[in-house]
Parts: structure tokens; C-alpha cells; sequence
């Protein structure tokens, strides 16, 4: 039944969160950030002091990202709720979630690469790192568009019964724009705005995981509403 | 069960007794929110400002004063309109309400020809975002607030549409507003009110603070 499915995908983002945090941050050590001030050799050093370390919670990263698939699959399936037959907010949402999935699989492989061969020139391994943090913070635009989408459907929703509160699309749009600041790294090595800054780093975060555990009771009790509205008539 | 937007009684103008929200409760969790997030902006601003007075009092001194008073009055006075607007369509037959939204927009255009017209002058002068740390804050904290103006001039647009819309209608069959229109209007008016304070913040902050 399709409400079981669903129960499993919004389950799905909380499986996200937790092995993010495992492996991003407990095991690979990736919270607090490195600086983007730090020297090659002291870039290189993190990678080749934690080597096995690293790449084994990148690991635990890189698998926890396939679980944000079945995250943004239900949220696309209760915002069709709301659109009915020509659903362009969910293909936008689907669209710009799939690049956000993309997006969260991509710095654990080419951090992964920096550790694999931890020996080589400092200065490939301070590269490598620079492209991982550079594409984990500064690639919001997906993000964005994913919040905004599901703000304009939830304002769009005229039914007698709104499938999500309307509270929940103001969440949303400003999950979305404070995502905005982590563009501005490609400026900063150090500061506020550098990409282990508070507004870049510590704030979208903070909001990012949020965002999931915002989303995930009212996803629970948007289901819940659809399984009793879709009782066969008596 | 989630309720969506309240009745289509028609509303009347206020009485001073009744406590009440302005728009919808929901609009709040991003006007708070905002406001949090600036809080924080100038806080982390104010300490690192201790830590460097002489550069902020410096750089801050470059900066033109007359740009600032000028675009704070423009606010203010757009937020006066957007009262004035909202207020007319409480009556029975409201009739200047567009009017005034046409002119609190006319307000913030004046505040966005000012802001490029400053932006344009500091960086032919070679100022740019990453001068100092005084001209970092300052081009992100203008900058993100002129974003909010910017979408700001889009929900006044809304906001004389549906006016528009409502006085037709009035003058007609002098209806009034219903519940849900105006609740949709006080939202829209609430998130322009809120664009105004904080430029009264940023503005004392970055141009004035001694």
C-alpha cells in the first residue's frame, strides 16, 4: 500500500541525517571545517594523520547521500497531492532535489580521492580539498529552487483540507534564502563568510538539518491525512 | 485538519480593543525568522567591529550619509503609504487604496535607484567586497537587504493588484474586503513593514555608529 511506501521514504531522510552525522562528522572529522586560511602541508596533514579514518566515514557519507532520493521522491508525491494534474512545482522540486542528491554525493569522492593517495604532492591534496568544500557549501542554487518549489505549492494549495499547514511554506522560503550566503565563500579564507564561517557554514547547516526535522512530522501527518481522505465511500 | 485562509466575511475597520496579528500567523515564522538571522548578522558585526575600531571608523567615514538619510526616508515614507493603502480598504467603498500602493512602490524604486547609483560610486572609487572587512559587511548586509526590497517590490505589485481588483468590485456593489483578502494584504504589508526596520537598523549601524 502506498502509504507504507511513503512512511518508509520519509523514514529515509532521518536515515540521511543520522549517517551524515556519523560519518561527516564523527568518524571523518569533517565539523568543525579546516580552515580555508591553512597552508598545502597542513591541508595535507589532516589527510595523511586520518587516512583510514577519512576514508572510511566518507564512506558513511557517501552512502548516507542515496537516502535523500526516497526523501525528495515523497515530498514530490504529496506535493502532486496538492497540484493535481499538471504538477510543475514537483517536477521542480523533483528536478532540483535530484541535483541536491547529486551534489551531496560528489565532495565525498573527491575528498576520497585526497585520501587515497595521502603521500602525493601537498599541493594536489590542498586541490582536492579546495574542490570538495568549494562544491559541498557553494552549490545552493539547488537547494534554493528545492525550498522555493515546495513554498509555491504549499501557497498554491486551494483545497477544503491543506495537505501541508501554510506555515509550512513560509519555513520553507526561508530555509531557502538562508542557503544564500554559502555562495559567497568563492570571496573569504577567513571571516564570517569564509566556508568554516558562521554565515556560510554554521548557519545554512544549522537550517539544513533543520529543514528535515521540520519537514518530517508534518510529512508524517500529511501521509496519515491522505490514507483517511482515500477511505472508500460508504 | 489543516484550515486554509479564514472566511469571506467582509471586514470592517478596526477597534483598538481587539488584540489580534496582522496577516497570517504564518508569515511571522519567516518575518521572525529573518529578523533572527539579521540579529545575528549584527551581532557578529558589532564584535568583530571591537576588535578593529580604527579600520571601521576609517572605511565607515567614506561611506555617503545623504545616500542613508535619503533611502531611509524613502522607506519610512512607503511604509506610511502601505498603511494608508491597507487602512482604505477596511471601508465599505475604499477608492484610493491603489493609489497609495503605487506610491509606496514609487518609494522603493527611489531606494533602489539610490542603492545603485552608492554601490556604482564605491566601486568606480575601487572599493569592492573584499577591500576590508568593514566593506565586506558592508556590501552583504546592503546587498541582502536589497534583495528583500527587491522582492519586496514584487509583493507590493501584488499587493495593488489585488487592491485594484477589491475596488472594482466595491464600487459596483460596495462589498468591501473579505476576511481572506485582507489577511492575504496584511501579510504582504507586514513583510514590506519589516524591510523598513531593518534598513533602520542597518543604517545606523553601518553609516552613523560612532
Amino acid at each position: 500500500m502506498s502509504k507504507k511506501a511513503q512512511l518508509f521514504c520519509v523514514w529515509c531522510g532521518i536515515i540521511f541525517l543520522v549517517l551524515f552525522t556519523l560519518g561527516w562528522w564523527l568518524i571523518a572529522g569533517y565539523i568543525p571545517p579546516i580552515s580555508p586560511a591553512l597552508s598545502a602541508n597542513e591541508v595535507a596533514a589532516f589527510y595523511q594523520q586520518n587516512t583510514g579514518i577519512v576514508r572510511f566515514g566518507l564512506l558513511i557519507t557517501l552512502f548516507s547521500s542515496a537516502f535523500n532520493a526516497p526523501w525528495v521522491a515523497v515530498i514530490a508525491t504529496q506535493l502532486k497531492r496538492i497540484e493535481g494534474e499538471f504538477p510543475a512545482l514537483t517536477y521542480t522540486l523533483l528536478i532540483s532535489g535530484t541535483i541536491g542528491t547529486i551534489v551531496l554525493f560528489i565532495p565525498p569522492m573527491v575528498w576520497t580521492t585526497a585520501a587515497f593517495r595521502p603521500d602525493r604532492d601537498a599541493e594536489l591534496i590542498m586541490l582536492l580539498s579546495d574542490f570538495g568544500w568549494l562544491f559541498f557549501i557553494m552549490t545552493f542554487p539547488p537547494f534554493f529552487i528545492q525550498s522555493l518549489a515546495i513554498g509555491l505549492a504549499v501557497f498554491s494549495d486551494k483545497s477544503e483540507s491543506l495537505v501541508f499547514p501554510r506555515w509550512v511554506g513560509y519555513f520553507n522560503i526561508w530555509v531557502g534564502i538562508l542557503f544564500i550566503p554559502g555562495g559567497l565563500i568563492t570571496f573569504f579564507k577567513t571571516g564570517p563568510f569564509a566556508w568554516d564561517g558562521i554565515f556560510a557554514f554554521w548557519l545554512p547547516l544549522t537550517v539544513f538539518f533543520m529543514w528535515y526535522l521540520v519537514m518530517f512530522p508534518v510529512l508524517i501527518k500529511a501521509i496519515k491525512q491522505q490514507s483517511l481522505t482515500n477511505l472508500p465511500k460508504v | 485538519m489543516n484550515k486554509g485562509l479564514a472566511s469571506e466575511e467582509i471586514v470592517s475597520p478596526l477597534t483598538p480593543e481587539t488584540p489580534r496579528v496582522p496577516g497570517e500567523a504564518g508569515v511571522w515564522i519567516f518575518i521572525l525568522g529573518d529578523m533572527v538571522v539579521f540579529s545575528l548578522f549584527f551581532t557578529v558585526f558589532v564584535y568583530y567591529r571591537g576588535h578593529d575600531i580604527e579600520l571601521y571608523l576609517q572605511s565607515q567615514a567614506t561611506l555617503n550619509q545623504f545616500y542613508g538619510v535619503l533611502n531611509t526616508l524613502f522607506l519610512l515614507t512607503s511604509s506610511w503609504f502601505v498603511v494608508m493603502g491597507v487602512e482604505g480598504l477596511r471601508s465599505k467603498a475604499p477608492k484610493y487604496s491603489p493609489h497609495f500602493f503605487i506610491l509606496a512602490m514609487a518609494c522603493g524604486i527611489g531606494f533602489s535607484w539610490i542603492k545603485i547609483i552608492e554601490y556604482k560610486e564605491k566601486v568606480s572609487a575601487g572599493i569592492t567586497l573584499t577591500t576590508n572587512d568593514f566593506y565586506m559587511y558592508y556590501y552583504i548586509f546592503t546587498g541582502l537587504h536589497f534583495l528583500h526590497v527587491l522582492i519586496g517590490l514584487g509583493v507590493l505589485l501584488f499587493l495593488l493588484f489585488k487592491a485594484k481588483i477589491i475596488v472594482q468590485r466595491s464600487s459596483h456593489k460596495s462589498t468591501g474586503t473579505t476576511q481572506k483578502e485582507m489577511t492575504l494584504i496584511e501579510s504582504g504589508a507586514s513583510y514590506w513593514h519589516m524591510v523598513d526596520l531593518l534598513w533602520i537598523v542597518i543604517f545606523p549601524l553601518l553609516y552613523l555608529l560612532k
